[in-house]
């Protein structure tokens, strides 16, 4: 089971909504950046030791997320993340999963406990030191990068990736 | 039961996990700080809403923090000054629509002697652990772990980490929240924050 999941069913059991309520909501909208900045450079290697370069993937809509299995609204977001990825497989859009500081046994550990594996990359950086590069305070932090490589959106706090509203920024993004 | 490489049972951290994000029903008391306590674990939530912030300071008990940072890499000898200190998990939400900034260093508690005391930060926490040898796996997932130091939100963006209090258990206090929102500086407090007491 899940955390998200595990909780989920214990507040159902409880029936306490109001409960439930005063988790620290995930937020449902990204904010844009109207700078456009160039997203800067991400070469990582991911779990099976494959290498993902962020310059290789321009023509495409990239979500990058910056996590911690330790961070408890990264790990409440990621299943909302894997079905926004699932949801929109087929189109030019991409999710990489960056953990920071950690190594690949503990991240195998969490995602052992999760229902379905994540259909995206799990990139490491165990060393931290691309969050210097991309400028990043706190976990989680997300970036959506355009078919030209810019940032186009931010979020820096849990998100609910598949909530319309978010969708809907993607989705525009995706559109010729 | 699966062990991590501390020993510490994966159920345990889960659960310690969970208590750092479930929160009780809200009571609202006087002034604009609202109160709550866990009713499984009592441990008491602090929360001010204004002016387009949301901060909210929950107790972390000192076994949960033991829990935390041993799992992450800290020996039991290395987690003792950090559970000895008020734990607390910290959120800060921008509830307006301006950008709004914090920076740790302007925030102030003040307890029953009167003093207004900045909280430790984490380049001076990340001094002692080098003095003591901490590992750098763990030095870093202290690092995230922690609220941090400045931090831009936009509407809707959020964190969360700990923050620390040099106080003895039980005391209470004030805290005083310093933030900017577009060129404006504003201020809020937390008031009669109580630390938590070594048994829970």
């Amino acid at each position: 089971m899940t955390f998200s999941s595990m909780m989920g069913a214990l507040l159902m059991t409880m029936g306490m909504t109001a409960f439930a309520a005063d988790l620290p909501a995930l937020s449902h909208s990204l904010t844009e950046q109207a700078a456009n900045a160039p997203a800067p450079v991400l070469a990582l290697k991911d779990l099976d030791g494959q290498l993902h370069d962020l310059a290789s993937l321009k023509g495409k809509v990239v979500l990058i997320n910056f996590w911690a299995t330790w961070c408890p609204p990264c790990r409440r977001e990621m299943p909302s993340m894997d079905r926004l990825a699932r949801k929109l497989a087929g189109t030019p859009f991409v999710v990489l999963a960056v953990d920071i500081g950690e190594d690949a046994d503990t991240i195998h550990t969490f995602i052992s406990q999760l229902d379905a594996t994540p259909s995206f990359p799990i990139l490491l950086d165990p060393h931290a030191r691309i969050m210097q590069t991309w400028k990043i305070s706190g976990l989680p932090t997300t970036y959506l990068i355009d078919p030209q490589g810019r940032i186009a959106y931010s979020a820096v706090g849990g998100r609910e990736f598949d909530h319309p509203d978010v969708e809907r920024q993607v989705r525009a993004l995706l559109k010729p | 039961m699966i062990k991590t490489r501390n020993g510490l049972e994966q159920g345990s951290v889960r659960n310690m996990l969970y208590f750092l994000c479930a929160l009780p029903v809200w009571a609202i008391t006087a002034g604009a700080t609202e109160t709550s306590r866990d009713p499984e674990t009592g441990l008491e939530s602090w929360q001010v809403e204004t002016r387009g912030i949301q901060v909210r300071l929950t107790q972390i008990s000192p076994d949960q923090a033991r829990a935390f940072y041993q799992a992450r890499g800290f020996t039991p000898e290395q987690t003792e000054d950090y559970a000895s200190s008020c734990v607390f998990m910290t959120v800060v939400r921008n509830i307006g629509t301006l950008p709004i900034e914090h920076r740790l260093a302007d925030w102030r508690y003040v307890a029953g002697d009167g003093m207004a005391r900045a909280l430790r930060s984490k380049a001076e926490w990340d001094a002692t652990w080098v003095d003591r040898g901490v590992s750098e796996p763990a030095r870093i997932a202290f690092a995230w772990a922690q609220f941090p130091a400045t931090q831009t939100f936009h509407a809707g963006d959020w964190n969360q980490g700990m923050t620390t209090y040099q106080l003895p258990r039980g005391s209470r206090f004030n805290l005083i929240v310093n933030w900017r929102a577009g060129d404006a500086g504003r201020k809020t407090t937390l008031e009669n924050v109580r630390c938590t007491d070594d048994i829970q």
